[in-house]
């Protein structure tokens, strides 16, 4: 049942091997707007599913100052991986939540190194909790629109106007089908955490 | 938000679902223990989805003696998982991984790395992500009809 892995044999109580080094990037957005399918374009392994732990904060507090009342739920989480070379791995975790606005991701996002915002131009409202989030936590981001059958609702301009993110936080048109265009979106949360890591 | 308008090749609804959890015992495994939200094991170390679990050769030794979940946990381990690999893998609660991981790693039978966020937002290991991920063709093995 087990599988027979060749293992490298360490001394007693060590590693039989050594793990690579685990990049995290979280993939947000609504519900259905393209998370798992861009995580399944360019993921080596079929998307996982696993239950997090969402705690959510209770409608209706509006003093962030104040400790708000919490539920936690759970919420199915996706995710991926790609290996970049044996002592490097880059994990993509696709984050639900769309419906409330404050709800914490922390348990999936605690150590990401950048996030990406899923955007269906259709329904702009379900990404506003995603880019809240990394704005709050200060997690290099950016947001893509998906293209459905190549259509894109609105411009970007009018996405930009309608999400009121800075110009600082890259926003571009993409496919979450295609496996190219999920790494060049990708790519671009990568450049933005990086500049961050160089400033 | 009007429900029946989920676009198709869209996300959640685009894999099949691993199935739930058994409903069963998700605590039991853990005799009731858990792990705080954000991964805070009972060593005080926070264990992020993504920390890698990896046998140890004590655990290997001890597969024979471990059971169920405890078992199956190092058996997997034989080559590094993340936390939520073997979560969705074994059908686990992620908390419920962190509990069981930290009981193993006292034991000897598990190690634990958690990933340093210092050096995993270092600037020279994300000039090694990204040029990883530009190595990455368009499609998967798939010829483009263009080109």
């Amino acid at each position: 049942m087990t599988p027979t892995e060749p293992l490298v044999r360490a001394s007693a109580g060590q590693s039989a091997v050594r793990p690579p080094l685990p990049v995290k990037l979280v993939i947000a957005g609504g519900f259905g707007v393209g998370k798992t399918t861009a995580v399944g374009s360019i993921s080596e392994i079929e998307p996982l599913t696993t239950e997090a732990a969402i705690t959510e904060v209770a409608a209706g507090v509006d003093d962030l100052s104040h400790t708000p009342r919490k539920t936690t739920t759970t919420v199915a989480m996706d995710f991926g991986c790609i290996t970049i070379d044996p002592t490097l791995k880059l994990y993509l975790f696709g984050t639900p939540g769309q419906e409330r606005f404050g709800f914490m991701w922390d348990d999936i996002v605690e150590g990401a190194v950048g996030g990406l915002v899923i955007v269906d131009t259709r329904r702009l409202d379900d990404c506003y909790a995603a880019v809240d989030y990394f704005e709050h936590k200060q997690i290099p981001f950016a947001v893509a629109v998906n293209a459905f059958d190549g259509q894109v609702a609105h411009t970007l301009e009018d996405v930009r106007w309608a999400l009121d993110v800075s110009d600082g936080v890259p926003l571009l048109v993409f496919d979450a089908r295609e496996r190219g265009s999920v790494r060049d979106a990708l790519l671009v949360v990568l450049e933005q955490a990086l500049a961050r890591s160089e400033r | 938000m009007a429900d029946g308008r989920t676009p198709r090749g869209a996300g959640e609804d685009g894999v099949a679902p691993v199935g739930p959890a058994p409903a069963v015992r998700p605590f039991l495994v853990t005799a009731g223990r858990v792990a705080g939200g954000s991964g805070e094991a009972s060593s005080g170390r926070s264990m992020p989805v993504e920390t890698q679990l990896v046998a140890t050769t004590d655990g290997i030794d001890a597969l024979d003696r471990l059971s169920f979940e405890q078992h199956d946990i190092v058996a997997a381990c034989r080559v590094p998982q993340s936390i939520a690999e073997i979560a969705a893998r074994l059908r686990l609660h992620l908390n419920v991984v962190r509990v069981l991981a930290e009981d193993l790693r006292t034991a000897g039978q598990l190690s634990v790395h958690v990933p340093d966020s210092g050096v995993t937002h270092d600037a020279s290991v994300l000039r090694r992500v990204i040029d990883g991920l530009r190595a990455i063709p368009d499609s998967r093995g798939v010829l483009r009809d263009t080109d």
